[in-house]
């Protein structure tokens, strides 16, 4: 591959095995050695529509798509109209020729080669795959072993197809690309497997969620891995349930994480008060899509920044932080875990459904995860809410000859309630040490990311840092990215030593509530806001045209 | 009375509320449960937000003061965490009927090993006196003052229509007998619901009513339908267990023996699954 970065393209309607055909060329790619983002567009829809999947790969680290593609295959009439601007330069443009009579680059008859099989439909991903292989100049040899180890079910079938296929396409783009080696051979995880895992690394015990794109995978990796992991997954009746119950889990012990998207988080803001105010250790994954309300549930948008700061009635410490590739999501998973149960508060790992829901190679070191522990009651009497110094008071779980009383109203040390004015004081106050405390212990951890030694600096959080980085690289730009992880506590000190210039901010949000937060809380100034509201993630070349505007 | 069952916490109940005779049944069952080899220390309560839920304050259990029809929830979801723990709620009316029903419909749909023990006044006495989900049509109140135009719930036939294995009433005066409901529920595996008659002495004053009314039926009955019949049936208001039945508890059915808390996979060997899924 003497391109820096190779990308294929496929697209086509649902249930014609188009993620599918995305994921084994992710998969042939890192089997190789090469760094691989994975990007897949889908509606909220099971049959028809338009789907498409894009897979970039390079030898060197790369963290987002390219929509220009170096092969681009159109298995149905309305994916040619929409790729065929999407090909390269030197690249190669596939149409189905059953739908796309006449038209531009190699025609294809992929339904009618389908006909003998007995899911004529599913079976044009296969082709797309095959094309792939036989445009990188896989013999046919080749390309049937990753086929059959790609796809198991009908096999048969597959591999007529894909041989129908590779024989019509080798003629003319066989071997067009040449696929070298690259470096090590990393794996590949979807940002929701990426947090299930980490989760899990720092000692998980119990997930609990109610289906909501683009959260659900989380839910069904972990109930598909419940009795190897040992956690238990529930799904109960509303995310009003899933809260209440994870915080009842976590009462008696259990390390705990729920999850959903803007709609569903909202049903879990009263019990997230609860956590505050009784001081439950919870971990909860806010996965965005474009809102407000039912929005547009299969794309991404960052418009629930200011929800996630803005969680709960009342004052109370809590947690937000937002991973900017899956190898993040994975350390920082763990460790919100770790420190909602150092700190027994809410922590909210934001995310938004370009990064949940996108396949990219990872660098975990699975060793050096954080693993959730609390501080512990040692012996004699036991007050649940005892006033310390630091404003942590031990953990101690049933059965014990002990009391043990979590207090939704305001409460004495042992948890009684109480309406006493010095009560009130001394529990917000301690409470707020106790987010002092938080302060100080991030200061020892890693809450600012910055990538890159250039002079001008462009801020982004979550998913978006992942185009912006790309963008830079891919763009040349004399610039350095400023990714706060912590958005609660904000890393202040450590955003100070970025505020001498006038700075651009990359974000997803229509009303630019990201800028607002580096402008009102950081002290930040704010030359440009580049801001896409569209759903669809910003893509490296478009947005380092923008960003050499801007700079 | 002092005693050690009951905490330090000043008691606010109206002098003569029905929640009195409640408290002293409910301490009466952690006896008898004590005598069956289930220790204070097993018990987990928890509460929703009401006049009832003062009883987490004044009852030396340990627990969750959890949120208004929320602890249901909750409590669920302790007993996932911990399954060896004897976990039971108390809910209000309003609480249980109105703002948590689908809690409670989930419960007992999924046998959750619960029991819900409803503080049934009908009436919400700490805001001072709306109707419920299970006051009668025509009753006046703040937010009704011209009656109530609302039929009432039948809150036990609705839960012996969800499935619920141990659905039983008792009246608050008649402590001896309530006792004895609560611990047979709080033995039993699966979901329990008891609805309590208990007359609220400021807002909806029934001891005439129930004292009149209120008769102890023996067995239960044989099938959900003479269950169903019976909690259904006008005239005198029956109280006792009306239907009892065997059936694997949710979490058990979930994850069979295992529990989260207990049996915490350690560092080492939770590491070593990941590292094999993330090497696929």
């Amino acid at each position: 591959m003497a391109k820096d970065v190779f990308t294929f393209m496929v697209g086509g309607k649902a249930g014609e095995g188009v993620k599918k055909a995305g994921n084994a060329a992710a998969n042939l790619f890192a089997s190789r050695g090469f760094s691989v983002f994975q990007y897949d567009d889908y509606q909220s829809l099971i049959r028809g529509g338009h789907n498409f999947s894009v897979v970039s790969a390079s030898a060197r680290p790369l963290s987002s798509h390219y929509m220009h593609a170096d092969l681009v295959v159109n298995i149905d009439a309305r994916s040619y109209e929409l790729h065929r601007s999407h090909v390269a330069d030197g690249g190669i443009l596939v149409r189905n020729s059953d739908l796309v009579k006449d038209g531009d680059g190699v025609g294809i008859p992929m339904t009618s080669l389908a006909k003998e099989c007995e899911h004529p439909a599913l079976i044009t991903g296969v082709g797309s795959f095959v094309m792939l292989c036989a445009a990188l100049g896989m013999n046919w040899a080749d390309t049937a072993k990753v086929v059959e180890s790609e796809y198991r079910r009908e096999l048969q079938d597959n591999i007529a197809y894909a041989e129908a296929i590779h024989e019509l396409a080798w003629p003319s783009f066989g071997g067009k690309f040449k696929l070298e080696n690259g470096g090590k051979v990393r794996p590949m995880l979807y940002g929701n497997e990426a947090i299930a895992l980490g989760a899990a690394a720092g000692g998980l015990d119990i997930y609990v969620a109610y289906p909501m794109t683009p959260a659900s995978s989380i839910l069904h990796y972990l109930a598909s891995h419940s009795e190897d992991l040992g956690i238990a997954v529930m799904h109960p009746e509303n995310e009003i349930a899933v809260a209440n119950m994870a915080i009842g889990a976590a009462s008696a012990g259990a390390r705990t994480m729920v999850g959903s998207s803007g709609g569903g988080f909202a049903l879990m803001e009263e019990a997230i008060s609860l956590a505050g105010m009784t001081e439950t250790p919870l971990l909860l994954v806010l996965s965005s899509r474009p809102g407000p309300s039912t929005g547009v549930p299969t794309y991404s948008a960052q418009g629930d920044l200011n929800f996630a700061l803005g969680q709960g009635h009342g004052d109370f410490p809590k947690i937000v932080a937002s991973p900017s590739s899956a190898s993040e999501a994975f350390r920082l998973t763990a460790e919100m875990l770790d420190l909602a149960w150092k700190f027994q508060v809410p922590a909210i790992l934001l995310t938004e459904k370009h990064l949940a829901e996108s396949r990219m190679s990872v660098d975990i070191d699975t060793d050096k995860t954080a693993w959730a522990e609390g501080m512990s009651h040692g012996k004699g009497e036991y007050k649940r809410y005892l006033d310390t110094p630091e404003g942590i008071s031990p953990l101690m779980f049933p059965p014990s000859a002990e009391l043990i009383k979590w207090n939704s109203y305001e409460h004495d040390e042992k948890g009684i309630t109480s309406d006493a004015p010095e009560t009130i004081v001394r529990m917000h106050d301690k409470r707020a040490r106790k987010a002092s405390s938080l302060e100080n212990h991030l200061k020892g951890l890693n809450t600012v990311n910055v990538f890159g030694t250039g002079k001008r600096s462009i801020f982004a959080y979550g998913s978006t840092v992942m185009s912006v980085i790309e963008a830079v690289k891919s763009g040349g730009l004399d610039a350095k990215i400023v990714q706060p992880i912590y958005l609660d506590p904000l890393p202040l000190e450590e955003l100070s030593k970025h505020a001498a210039d006038a700075a651009i901010v990359v974000e997803q949000s229509s009303t630019g509530q990201f800028a607002r937060l580096l402008r009102e809380r950081a002290g930040i100034k704010v030359s440009k806001v580049i801001a896409k509201y569209d759903g669809r993630p910003f893509e490296p070349a478009e947005l380092a045209a923008q960003l050499k505007g801007a700079l | 009375m002092p005693d050690e069952l009951t905490t330090y916490c000043e008691n606010t109940w109206c002098p003569g509320c029905g929640n009195f005779g409640l408290f002293n049944s409910v301490k009466k069952a952690i006896k008898q449960l004590g005598g069956k080899g289930v220790a204070r220390s097993d018990l987990f309560m928890c509460a929703g937000i009401g006049c009832h839920g003062k009883i987490f304050d004044y009852l030396a259990v340990s627990g969750f003061y959890a949120l208004h029809g929320r602890s249901m929830a909750l409590a669920q979801g302790v007993k996932l965490a911990n399954p060896s723990l004897k976990v039971f709620t108390f809910c209000g009316d309003g609480d249980a009927y109105g703002e948590g029903l689908e809690h409670m419909l989930f419960a007992a749909k999924r046998n959750a090993g619960i029991t819900v023990i409803v503080h049934n006044n009908g009436v919400y006495g700490l805001t001072v006196g709306q109707f419920t989900p299970v006051s009668k049509r025509g009753f006046k109140g703040p937010s009704s003052p011209r009656g109530n135009v609302e039929e009432p719930l039948n809150p036990l036939a609705l839960m012996l229509e969800a499935g619920a294995t141990f659905v039983a009433r008792g009246y608050s005066g008649k402590p001896d007998h309530l006792a004895d409901i609560f611990a047979r529920a709080m033995m039993h595996e699966g979901f329990a619901y008891v609805d309590v008659l208990q007359p609220c002495v400021s807002f909806n004053d029934t001891y005439k009513l129930y004292n009149e009314k209120v008769e102890i039926v023996s067995g239960p009955p044989k099938t959900r339908e003479e269950a169903l019949a019976l909690v259904k049936r006008g005239g005198k208001i029956p109280i006792g267990v009306f239907w009892e039945e065997k059936r694997e508890p949710y979490h058990r059915a979930l994850m069979g023996e295992r529990n989260p808390v207990l049996n915490r996979q350690p560092r080492g060997e939770r590491i070593s699954k990941v590292k094999q899924l993330l090497e696929g």
